[in-house]
């Protein structure tokens, strides 16, 4: 064995320095793992855990069918008729798993944001080369991916398994076409939530309240408008103002389906009008935590 | 010397309540101290010379160029070291150092390496794995200093470093920052509202009061020393009889007679060469000699500063 002298004194630094782009891509990494539990304790990871497993079960179990289906049609059986009436298309495995994607995107954002204004952490981003958008940027991008684990997985492991047993689409351009429409399916979804969820959360340095918040207004807005509509008689056009059904209805448009609001409509609410409302409420809740933001001092 | 930060009628106000006044100073090379009361508005110039308030009138520079405008490349070269001690309970120290320095620029591959040798720096490198909330309000003082030094900036602003900590502790945290400034070579703004940390500390002092900035000039310049302060072991006895032999007058400050003030009598360096001389002789260890000079309330005929 041979001895090594460490030497431990101040050593200068004269390498290369990544820049903002690099701080950026930390805050992504290091908010990533925070809300994976990684590098914490334990006891952190069960939440996200859970609500992922609950993201992706349904999807398992309809691959499961598929492959059941096969075995029992080798085995004469009417297996694959039985699938088909049983397994979702892309559009409705949405509609399976929206549960766990709104507790998904409850749980994310508020946990991203409002631990840093709370313990200092936003004071020391920005004395650092990061300013108010480059943080926010970064943020979203974090909160973004991570919902864009239960928005963009589950359908892309039900292409898998679809296309592996014989289920999917036909051909190679139909199926790069599928896989394109649940990648625009996934980003639809996960913008609005991620936004919606980054404004409830930059109002308040309470996970509890941002998350309680984003619950009220997705959740309890949905309600609301559902009864208004199916009950009070009010036009469906109320859906526009859905955060819900809003980014839902944009995925069955976008998968060409027919959707449980255009089924028996009258006058189903044209797409324009959708994709108008939509990016409406993508900008009012950016500008939402933009304004927060601006006006958050963090030295006097 | 060249100024690594340099101001120009300075002015900063929030509301009514004028904070800087037209204030003219630089800040070159060394430890400087930033001294003034609570809320005389020391955490709003480091804000400033971060960029990250904008100044009502003046100009300011840091490391050459202007903060608001060059905020990012301004602040990447600047470790800052804040005075609240809240930071996220479960995070391990090294990871937010490691942090730190990713945000200031480090590639990943180096950061960890340079994040635990900045903690082993401030001597915490045995707890380098433990989580922020475990350590004491001492050690997380250390760990707000190495993350401000990991990526090897070329300013450090500490806020009131020695904020919540106790005597042994706070000797322990000056005596840190001293070897920072002396063996790293960075410019160093420590800001305190303590006359006694920032004396003991710092070479140049900057005091700001009543949103006036004055640049008392240098530490050793308010006068020279009155006594030293020494704590020895060994043949004290012997040492104290041999000083006395001098002609000197020596007080034993604790009742084990190793704490001694000697007052300075004829020159200050005849002294000093005196108390080494009879410390070889009679084989003791010098384990401290502070020079005790006037404090700023002397200098200012007050309790507090002007």
């Amino acid at each position: 064995m041979t001895a090594q002298i460490i030497a431990r004194g101040y050593r200068r630094y004269e390498g290369e320095r990544v820049g903002v782009i690099g701080a950026m891509a930390s805050v992504v990494r290091v908010t990533v793992h925070r809300c994976l539990g990684i590098h914490r304790p334990a006891r952190t990871r069960v939440f996200p855990v859970l609500v992922i497993a609950l993201a992706y079960v349904p999807t398992l179990v309809y691959v499961g069918v598929t492959v059941l289906g096969n075995r029992l049609d080798r085995e004469g059986l009417p297996g694959r008729m039985m699938a088909d009436a049983f397994v979702p298309s892309y559009a409705q495995n949405y509609a399976q798993i929206v549960l766990a994607i709104v507790v998904f995107s409850a749980f994310v954002a508020p946990e991203v944001l409002c631990p840093d204004q709370r313990n200092g952490m936003l004071e020391m981003y920005f004395a650092s080369p990061l300013n108010r958008t480059t943080y926010l940027l970064a943020k979203s991008a974090a909160v973004g991916a991570m919902v864009s684990v239960v928005t963009l997985g589950p359908p892309v492991v039900l292409l898998a398994g679809y296309s592996i047993e014989g289920f999917g689409p036909n051909g190679i351009g139909e199926w790069f076409l599928t896989l394109a429409r649940i990648v625009a399916s996934a980003i639809v979804i996960a913008s609005l939530l991620t936004a919606v969820s980054l404004a409830m959360s930059s109002l308040t340095s309470r996970r509890a309240a941002a998350s309680a918040g984003f619950l009220a207004v997705v959740v309890g807005g949905s309600s609301l408008c559902g009864l208004l509509v199916t009950q009070g008689g009010v036009t469906n056009r109320l859906n526009l103002v859905n955060l819900l059904t809003l980014p839902y209805e944009l995925t069955y448009r976008i998968f060409d389906e027919p959707s449980p609001l255009t089924v028996n409509a009258e006058s189903p609410i044209p797409t324009p009008l959708l994709v108008g409302s939509y990016l409406v409420w993508l900008v009012v809740a950016a500008a939402l935590v933009i304004r927060r933001y601006r006006r958050l001092a963090t030295m006097t | 010397m060249a100024a690594v930060v340099r101001a120009e009628g300075l002015t900063k106000r929030f509301g009514a309540n004028l904070v800087l006044s037209e204030a003219e100073f630089e800040i070159g090379e060394g430890i400087w101290g930033l001294l003034g009361e609570n809320g005389a508005g020391k955490t709003t110039l480091i804000g400033l010379v971060l960029g990250l308030l904008a100044p009502d009138g003046g100009t300011l520079e840091t490391l050459g160029s202007d903060p608001r405008r060059h905020g990012p490349e301004v602040r990447a070269r600047i470790g800052y070291s804040p005075e609240h001690q809240l930071f996220p309970a479960d995070l391990p120290a090294i990871d937010f150092v490691e942090h730190m320095c990713e945000l200031h620029g480090i590639p990943r591959r180096h950061a960890a390496t340079r994040a635990s040798d900045s903690l082993w720096w401030v001597d915490l490198g045995e707890e380098r794995y433990r989580s922020l909330g475990t350590l004491s309000v001492g050690q997380r003082q250390r760990v707000k200093l190495a993350a401000a030094l990991a990526f090897d900036p070329a300013l450090l602003l500490l806020d009131e470093p020695t904020d919540g900590l106790d005597p042994s502790q706070r000797d322990a945290m000056l005596a840190l920052i001293s070897r920072v400034g002396a063996l790293s070579g960075i410019t160093i703004v420590m800001a305190s509202h303590l006359l006694d940390d920032v004396e003991r500390t710092c070479d140049r002092i900057l005091l700001l009061d009543h949103g006036v900035v004055r640049d008392l000039g240098s530490t050793r310049a308010i006068g020279p020393a009155t006594a030293f302060e020494l704590v020895v072991d060994g043949d004290v006895g012997a040492f104290v009889a041999q000083i006395e032999r001098s002609g000197q007058r020596v007080v034993a400050t604790d009742v084990l007679g190793r704490h001694l003030s000697i007052p300075v009598v004829g020159s200050e360096r005849d002294l000093l060469e005196l108390i080494q001389r009879v410390a070889i002789d009679c084989a003791v260890g010098v384990r401290e000699l502070i020079p005790t000079r006037p404090g700023l309330s002397d200098v200012f005929g007050g309790g507090s500063p002007p």
